[in-house]
């Protein structure tokens, strides 16, 4: 076999190829595939929180104009979820969410399809609903799933219980020995945020048919395999009878990580022999969209004067809504986002997903990390006060470096979070900092550090060398608008194999030619997808050499590919062209493919120390530093953003200029998160926000550009070093400008977003001082499910 | 029903709609050009800006009917003789989109954003662009194109 190729050849700016028919209007997306024979579908939704359902009558509907096929739960008996089979695609007997499709119609066209939705006569009784997780915590509260006992179980391990739909707990050390310690200082907080609305602009959209027996499910997902997997689950069918193609994809930022509209088309198809196309209006979207759930945290450490941080206990209750979802896996995450920042002798962590009869929430851009690092960043400026320290030289201290263990006791390797903060340090300069602007706003400045990780987890690739010496490289990635699909991978296999990018064509995602796939998000394409598509290309390039091998006469070690072609090392002109190899290859033994696989490399956590978690140890930890300088108007509460800078770990930078827009574009929308886009949800169990009228999503002029640098050559077992670099700009945004605000104002900022009422009560001298949550104790162990002691 | 006509990216078209059609419903249903988007059901978005006689237009806020005889100009029909737009050319130079589904309005609006301000400031373009949402780019490469694009045009 002949060395390693020079992997610098695969960075470069390679422009978008999906840019020509994107700018030009011709790019079909889901939405845009009706076309004529295609029956238009809509879903009758619950208009109440929680009730008991007694009777669905669906005769009148049948009868309206157009119509061709309705459904209800008798068409879907299974159950899905992640960790827990607990969701009905429709409600049967109980409703449990204001939203909740109980059927759905399709009909020659959407006016017909909906009218005839509302024309099915539903009877129920209403029944008292949960709608807050302290609520849903309360002694007699009703169950949002009386018989959660009975669920199937997918994933083993985790504490369960009532209202409680999982928990993950992590255990290291004795923290109790830490708090009594008589050198430490105490230091609690309570911290709570609320939803976040993904808003990627095409809805979520499928259209389905039914042929020769199959379902075909052309749709708008981040995760053709999970669309795969749960209609067929639902359906009650085999899932090789399932195929699921994605065309473009008008934006995903983890909305569309979970099968939603799928299974209602595909049972339509069925029924009405038809295509079938369903798809949200913003309305709709907006109102059950699988939020970044709501969350409400306890932190409470124990801090020697030096700075050391010898215990920490952690409670963190994130709200799944009426069933488990995305929540239920990222209880695991809480343990890397709260416990993989900073150095702890001791820690406990409570991490919940608590059922409540409102929307399901979803996965969301560095997810839970998000308003984890809010918390534990303010909390640890707390401590700063607390002990006098300075906010830096108290991270300096304490952050994670090469071997630093995290809260499950992974061994980080590398130090990577200490010389990122001491680069932004050294290009902004702690200066004198004015504490009020000459026009009376209030300034204030913060530096905070955030760990996320990169999701891994399986990915196949296969890469179809062409006779004409071209290659086809066969993945499920999604090209979601991040570039990745459209310039890493092609630029890492063009690379590999010698060839020019526009040479690589790149296979739109089909369940029935591409291998398995976990799905875009998460950080993960380039790195699984990548690592997937450098193993089938190393295949391919051991095939082609040693034909070349043969035909020049020459060792494989010897040759090189380059340019299209494979030439004698140090010889330009020496060899001959890709295609004629290909060719050669064709008569001696047949066409050239190679096949490639990844999976999680496995890192291990230290036995006994976490329960009930997906993920014991991250993989790939990614980093990030951010420091921003804000202004706050007194009289207004309005926060102005006056600087914004960060320095993000991206191991290996392929495509600078595809990484700076996913930098922009992510600490965009955690400025939104952090400063107006808020959700609320109303007596009826439904947001109060139900479009952009009332869901602030920022606005070109209400933002600012970001100034960033790369930090390359952190450890990673991506391919070529690489680590995703889409998913965590958003990370630290929250933190940062929380901390920014609590310093210029110096008053306690516990909640996000730091709307202009939030901000003028925070500096109404009365009013504010911290909260309290007190649903949440402050003996952590009250804070489980009694299957962790209590020392 | 009622019979529309209006001149759409040069050429004559003409069909019945009822009354209440939207012109955003005429051009992606009727003449199938799919290109103009419906991102929000409360025309605050602006993926669906086409021109109507010269001027951006959200076309969900207007009906068929009322461009009845107009020229009205969509994303499909900007570029000429197969040559980007120098807008669209500048969107691709400064990657000035992502998932693309907002861009078709963005450029729209950023065409008449330049006739109208030849020699826009960023303050200008970041104003002018508030009836248009982008929820990939964080805007700065979007102003960076309308930026460019307008030394382009002779601005």
């Amino acid at each position: 076999m002949s060395g390693k190729f020079n992997s610098n050849s695969a960075v470069m700016n390679f422009p978008r190829r999906d840019s020509q028919d994107k700018l030009r209007g011709r790019t079909k997306y889901t939405v845009d595939m009706e076309n004529s024979d295609v029956l238009h579908a809509a879903l009758l939704r619950a208009e109440i929180p929680s009730a008991r359902l007694i009777s669905i009558d669906t005769s009148e509907a049948k009868k309206m104009p157009g119509v061709k096929a309705i459904a209800t739960h008798l068409d879907a008996p299974g159950l899905h979820g992640i960790g827990i089979s607990d969701h009905p695609i429709f409600a049967g007997d109980v409703v449990r969410y204001h939203g909740e499709p109980i059927a759905a119609v399709a009909a020659l066209t959407k006016a017909q399809a909906e009218a005839a939705a509302a024309a099915i006569k539903v009877t129920f009784e209403q029944d008292d609903a949960v709608l807050t997780m302290e609520d849903a915590l309360s002694i007699d509260a009703p169950l949002v799933h009386p018989d959660w006992e009975n669920y199937e179980i997918l994933f083993d391990g985790a504490a369960r219980g009532g209202n409680i739909a999982w928990e993950a707990t992590v255990q290291r050390g004795d923290t109790n020995a830490a708090f009594c310690r008589d050198d430490v200082t105490i230091v609690e907080g309570c911290y709570r945020v609320g939803r976040q609305s993904h808003v990627p602009f095409e809805p979520r959209a499928v259209v389905a048919s039914f042929e020769d027996g199959r379902y075909h499910i052309q749709t708008s997902t981040q995760v053709p395999w999970t669309v795969r997997h749960v209609t067929a689950k639902v359906l009650g069918i085999p899932e090789a009878q399932v195929q699921v193609t994605v065309p473009a994809v008008g934006g995903g930022f983890g909305l569309k990580f979970d099968c939603s509209l799928e299974p209602y088309a595909a049972i339509l198809a069925k029924k009405s022999g038809r295509s079938v196309s369903l798809y949200n209006s913003r309305r709709e979207e907006q109102m059950t969209c699988l939020c970044r759930e709501n969350a409400e945290i306890r932190l409470r450490s124990a801090v020697t004067k030096e700075g050391e941080i010898v215990g920490r206990e952690a409670t963190v209750l994130m709200d799944c809504g009426a069933y488990g979802g995305e929540q239920v896996f990222l209880t695991s995450m809480t343990a890397h986002t709260l416990g993989g920042n900073y150095k702890l002798g001791s820690v406990r962590i409570s991490s919940r997903a608590i059922y409540t009869n409102t929307p399901p929430n979803g996965a969301f851009r560095a997810c839970n990390g998000v308003y984890n690092t809010f918390a534990l960043e303010r909390h640890t400026d707390e401590i700063c006060s607390a002990i006098g320290m300075d906010q830096i030289e108290f991270r300096r201290r304490n952050v994670i470096g090469n071997g630093d263990i995290g809260a499950t006791g992974q061994v980080f390797e590398g130090d990577v979070l200490r010389p990122m903060l001491e680069q932004l340090l050294e290009k902004y300069p702690i200066g004198d900092t004015q504490e009020v602007l000459p026009d009376g706003r209030l300034f204030g400045r913060a530096t905070t550090v955030g760990t996320w990780f990169i999701f891994v987890g399986p990915s196949a690739a296969t890469v179809n060398l062409n006779a004409d010496g071209s290659a086809t490289l066969v993945t499920s990635g999604v090209e979601i608008g991040s570039g990745t699909m459209m310039q890493s991978l092609p630029q890492m296999v063009a690379a590999s194999l010698g060839l020019h990018p526009s040479d690589v064509i790149v296979k739109t995602a089909d369940t029935d030619a591409s291998g398995r796939d976990l799905g875009v998000g998460g950080g993960r394409t380039t790195v699984s997808i990548g690592a997937a598509s450098m193993a089938a290309c190393e295949e391919v390039r051991e095939k082609l050499l040693s034909v070349a091998s043969q035909m020049l006469q020459t060792k494989a070690e010897d040759l090189v590919l380059k340019n299209g072609r494979i030439e004698i090392k140090d010889r330009p002109g020496s060899g001959a062209t890709i295609q004629t190899v290909a060719q050669q290859a064709e008569l001696d033994f047949g066409p050239i493919s190679g096949s490639g696989a990844f999976t999680n490399p496995g890192v291990k956590a230290m036995p006994g120390c976490a329960s009930g978690h997906f993920i014991e140890a991250i993989d790939i930890p990614v980093f990030a530093v951010h420091d921003c300088e804000v202004a706050v108007d007194p009289d207004t509460g309005h926060v102005e953003v006056l600087s914004y800078r960060i320095i993000q770990d991206v191991g290996r930078a392929l495509n600078p200029r595809a990484i700076h827009g996913q930098i922009q574009g992510g600490i965009v929308q955690g400025l939104g998160y952090a400063l107006q886009e808020e959700i609320t949800i109303n007596a009826d169990g439904a947001f109060d926000q139900t479009g952009f009228e009332t869901y602030r999503l920022p606005l070109a002029g209400d933002v600012l550009p970001i100034d960033f640098e790369l930090f390359e050559g952190a450890p990673s077992c991506g391919p070529l070093g690489t680590k995703g670099a889409g998913e965590v700009p958003i990370l630290n945004v929250g933190a940062s400008i929380a901390c920014a605000v609590a310093n210029a104002t110096g008053k306690a900022v516990s909640e996000l977003p730091l709307t202009p009422p939030r901000v003028l009560a925070l500096l109404d001298d009365d009013g504010y001082t911290g909260l309290s949550l007190t649903h949440i104790s402050s003996e952590w162990h009250k804070n489980t499910l009694g299957r962790t002691s209590s020392y | 029903m009622t019979t529309v006509s209006m001149t759409v990216n040069g050429k004559q078209v003409s069909a019945e709609v009822a009354p209440n059609t939207l012109l955003v419903q005429f051009i992606r249903e009727n003449l199938r050009l799919t290109g103009t988007h419906v991102g929000c059901d409360t025309s605050q978005c602006g993926a669906c800006t086409v021109h109507v006689d010269g001027d951006s237009v959200k076309s969900c806020t207007m009906l068929a009917v009322q461009a009845d005889g107009a020229e009205v100009t969509t994303i499909e029909g900007l570029a000429q003789n197969g040559e980007l737009h120098p807008m669209q050319a500048a969107f691709k130079e400064n990657h000035g989109l992502q998932c693309g589904f907002c861009t078709p309005g963005m450029i729209m609006s950023a065409v008449d954003l330049v006739k109208r301000n030849p020699n826009p400031s960023e303050e200008t373009i970041r104003t002018e662009l508030e009836g248009n949402i982008c929820r990939c780019t964080g805007y700065h490469n979007i102003v960076k194109s309308v930026k460019s694009a307008s030394e382009n045009m002779g601005g």
